[in-house]
């Protein structure tokens, strides 16, 4: 049984690695002649975004938790940068003012359930709902349907040297903290088992803050990176991202439940075939609701296969 | 003699390279209690478990009642006769006690789709009067209840379907004397029926004391079987060892002195009906016991000492500077190995790697940054000190047996510097072997200056020990005796009851 489970165990192991190299076959063998570079911008476009936002949602999941909010916390903060840009025509001011409202929004959502002592997923879903509001009441302020930024100002910042660049620091910097720093240690350790966590001197309300708040940096810096492909921003700017996020953290490899065998990998690489997998479905010309549900039913499938490393061995000699 | 009720011949069980059972024949007899003993890792457990349906094995074969055996699960096994109590956690902590009870077999209570809990409840009543639980609620959830009331119920889940054979697995150890007894007195009850026990405990005197038969295994291999006549001690330890132990088992000193510096004090601490104004003070090289029945607060003195339990009043004191949390605690250098050791102690999830360095890691850390180099030498040391048997510093701790687990919580706690040990039954469920080598090593840092509190329901262990005993009864301290010669346990129990 043992050795059973540990085969099954490596094929979890593996199965995310095998899953992109799937999807990008497909992929190229599908498109063919058509691949063009611009059709490899746009797919980084589209990855990079969701990887940035995963990545810092690494750290969340590692403890266990998660955020269904992300995406409506992306919106809002590409908003504000927006107004704030608007108002006072300084592109640093604008990001300054994403990376706050990022880990502003973090920083409510997390000590909402430290102090209230409250489910994180409950107040996750709480700040979905009213960050969603906030969109709408900010755009409708706005006098109109939407929110821009002028695209002359925003596109010398359009190159995928920049994006690939603030991607790589951001996962770079993340994979740093995560494994050598105590910070990143414990997050892991704290979502493996609370409750030794918290006997071996772990802060867990802490340590769940500042989870979200790294998340929160990621938030910031994908508003900027919207904002700067899209200058438009609607009600339904990054209203995908959150599932996206979610579904692309478990497809990379991350366990559902967190703990010691989460990695930071997994955002890219969850991120990158989320991404294969829309284009898939796209030169398939599935609609955006059969879309959907495929990436749901993976979803499903991958958390299925993934527990069976949660089914530990009964017998521990 | 009567026709044997299960026979296992030639069994084997491999987990990838290791071999865990190697061609061991075992044998039980309608009406017999036997006793399965040997070191962490020599295989009782597996072969047990194997009998019980929670693994199959690599080789061999198996009649039960005189047919062909191979249980498709615990479930399947127990519904045909063989029932085991697992030493790990068994119960589920979401649930009720009663669903807990009747966990796989809730649709007996069933009507067109709802559960009659009433009837579920009153079934579960009476299945926990088998265990003296009779005043215990069965809807309230299984977290209200302590280690030793969860391991009650599932003896009483097992018993309740009348197994043919009743498989133990180290199950005592979680239970107080009074537990304990209950379990024996269901042993008997088996034997009276002429039904028979397969019993697998570290404690050899218990063993010796209920067992008809002993089995000794080693190394996943069958040493020698002794019918009751030919128990003896000594010998029964060096056939589960393999060499004679040598060096003394508790310390022999009956030199109980230490330093006059108070290290760790709790005064006047009050937390509902377990700590009642109790007053202690551990000294700077002072081996301070404490001891008293399971329920008496010894526990939670522990765990308020090490800042994890919030008194209502009084404070716990370390250097002067008062302990309020399990991180201020920590700064102050004072370590908890918790009773329950895959709950609260280790992070089962992890490596024996992360487990060890959890609590060192500012210590490691050079600018904030810790380099894989520091923290494997950390590691390595420990894992070279106290002898933890594993492959790598990154093998599971999960796939470590008891001792090499508590080595693990002990190499944590010492890696990170603790001057103040907090030992909540250290040795519960470890070997003879690893015992002795535990013990050594507490006195060991006795010798180096550092305090240890050690609190245990084994009075031999606190009597072999301590420099200074304290028991605990209701909450208060009824008792204190200190370090001599002539210390035994009646001296001791008188304080308990």
């Amino acid at each position: 049984m043992k050795k059973k489970i540990n085969l099954k165990s490596k094929v979890v192991e593996i199965v995310s690695l095998v899953a992109l190299a799937i999807l990008a076959v497909t992929y190229l063998v599908m498109m063919g002649d058509r691949l063009s570079p611009y059709m490899l911008q746009t797919l980084l476009n589209q990855t990079i975004i969701t990887a940035v936002v995963s990545t810092g949602a690494v750290f969340i999941y590692t403890t266990g938790a998660f955020d269904i909010s992300l995406g409506s916390a992306v919106a809002v903060s590409a908003i504000s940068g927006a107004m704030v840009y608007n108002k006072t025509e300084s592109l640093f001011l604008m990001f300054l003012t994403m990376i706050a409202v990022g880990l502003l929004i973090e920083l409510i959502d997390s000590a909402l359930a430290a102090f209230l002592n409250l489910p994180v997923f409950v107040t996750t879903i709480a700040m979905l709902s009213v960050l969603s509001a906030l969109v709408k009441i900010m755009i409708a302020s706005g006098g109109g349907a939407k929110i821009e930024v002028p695209r002359a100002v925003v596109k010398t910042l359009d190159s995928v040297g920049l994006k690939v660049l603030i991607l790589v620091v951001f996962i770079g910097l993340c994979i740093f903290i995560y494994n050598y720093t105590a910070l990143g240690r414990r997050e892991k350790f704290l979502g493996g088992n609370p409750i030794c966590a918290k006997l071996t001197g772990i802060s867990v309300k802490k340590l769940s803050i500042l989870a979200f708040l790294i998340a929160g940096v990621g938030v910031g810096l994908a508003a900027f990176l919207t904002v700067v492909r899209a200058p438009t921003i609607t009600t339904s700017t990054a209203s995908s991202i959150g599932m996206d996020v979610i579904i692309a953290i478990v497809f990379g490899g991350m366990p559902a439940s967190g703990g010691a065998r989460s990695k930071i990998s997994a955002a890219l690489v969850g991120s990158v075939s989320m991404v294969l997998l829309s284009q898939i479905m796209v030169i398939l010309n599935f609609s955006a609701g059969i879309s959907q549900c495929v990436k749901s039913i993976l979803f499903l499938a991958v958390v299925t296969l993934s527990g069976l490393k949660g089914r530990k061995a009964m017998l521990t000699r | 003699m009567s026709e044997p009720i299960l026979q296992m011949q030639n069994i084997s069980k491999h987990f990838g390279l290791t071999v865990a059972l190697d061609h061991v024949d075992l044998t039980v007899y309608p009406g017999e209690i036997r006793g399965l003993i040997g070191e962490n890792g020599s295989g009782k457990s597996t072969i047990s478990s194997i009998a019980a349906g929670m693994q199959p094995a690599t080789e061999g074969t198996m009649k039960f009642k005189g047919r062909d055996w191979a249980p498709k699960s615990m479930t399947d096994a127990l519904e045909h006769g063989i029932g085991m109590v697992v030493q790990e956690r068994g119960t589920i902590g979401g649930v009720s006690i009663a669903e807990n009870i009747f966990l796989g077999n809730i649709d007996q209570f069933s009507t067109a789709g709802f559960v009659n809990r009433r009837k579920m409840n009153q079934a579960a009543k009476e299945i926990l009067s088998l265990v003296g639980m009779e005043n215990i609620d069965p809807a309230l959830p299984t977290t209200v209840l302590d280690l030793q009331d969860r391991k009650l119920v599932e003896i009483a889940k097992v018993i309740a379907r009348k197994p043919d054979i009743f498989v133990v697995d180290e199950t005592t150890t979680a239970l107080s004397q009074t537990g304990r007894q209950k379990i024996y007195d269901l042993m008997k009850e088996q034997k009276k029926q002429n039904k028979s026990v397969l019993f697998i405990s570290h404690d050899l005197d218990e063993l010796m004391e209920v067992c008809d038969t002993l089995t000794v295994l080693r190394d996943g291999n069958l040493i020698k079987s002794l019918t009751k006549e030919e128990f003896d001690e000594e010998e029964i330890k060096q056939l589960m060892v393999g060499r004679e132990l040598k060096g003394d088992y508790y310390r022999s000193d009956y030199d109980g002195s230490y330093d006059k510096e108070v290290v760790l004090k709790i005064e006047n601490g009050n937390f509902g009906e377990e700590l009642k104004d109790l007053t202690l003070e551990l000294h700077k090289g002072e081996i301070l016991g404490v001891g008293g029945l399971s329920s008496c607060g010894m526990h939670t003195l522990g765990k308020a000492l090490f800042g994890a339990v919030p008194l209502q009043s009084g404070r716990v004191t370390a250097g002067g500077q008062t302990i309020t949390s399990e991180k201020t605690a920590m700064q102050h250098k004072i370590g908890y190995v918790s009773k329950d050791r895959d709950t609260e102690a280790l992070n089962m999830d992890a490596s024996i790697l992360d487990n060890i360095s959890i609590a060192g890691l500012d210590k490691i850390a050079k600018h904030g940054v810790i380099t894989k180099k520091n923290e494997r030498n950390l590691v390595k040391e420990q894992i070279s000190s106290l002898s933890v048997k594993c492959r790598e510093p990154k093998q599971a701790v999960s796939e470590l047996s008891g001792g090499n687990k508590q080595k693990v919580v002990f190499g944590k706690w010492i890696g990170c510097d603790s001057e103040i040990l907090i030992l909540d039954c250290p040795t519960r469920g470890v070997d003879i072997g690893v015992k002795q080598a535990m013990y050594q090593l507490i006195y060991r840092m006795k010798k180096e200056g550092k305090s240890i509190l050690i609190i245990s329901e084994e009075l031999a262990e606190l009597i072999g020990m301590s420099d200074r005993l304290v028991i605990m009864k209701d909450g208060a301290i009824s008792g204190e005796v200190t370090r001599s010669e002539s210390l035994n346990e009646s001296a001791v129990i008188g304080y308990m009851i």
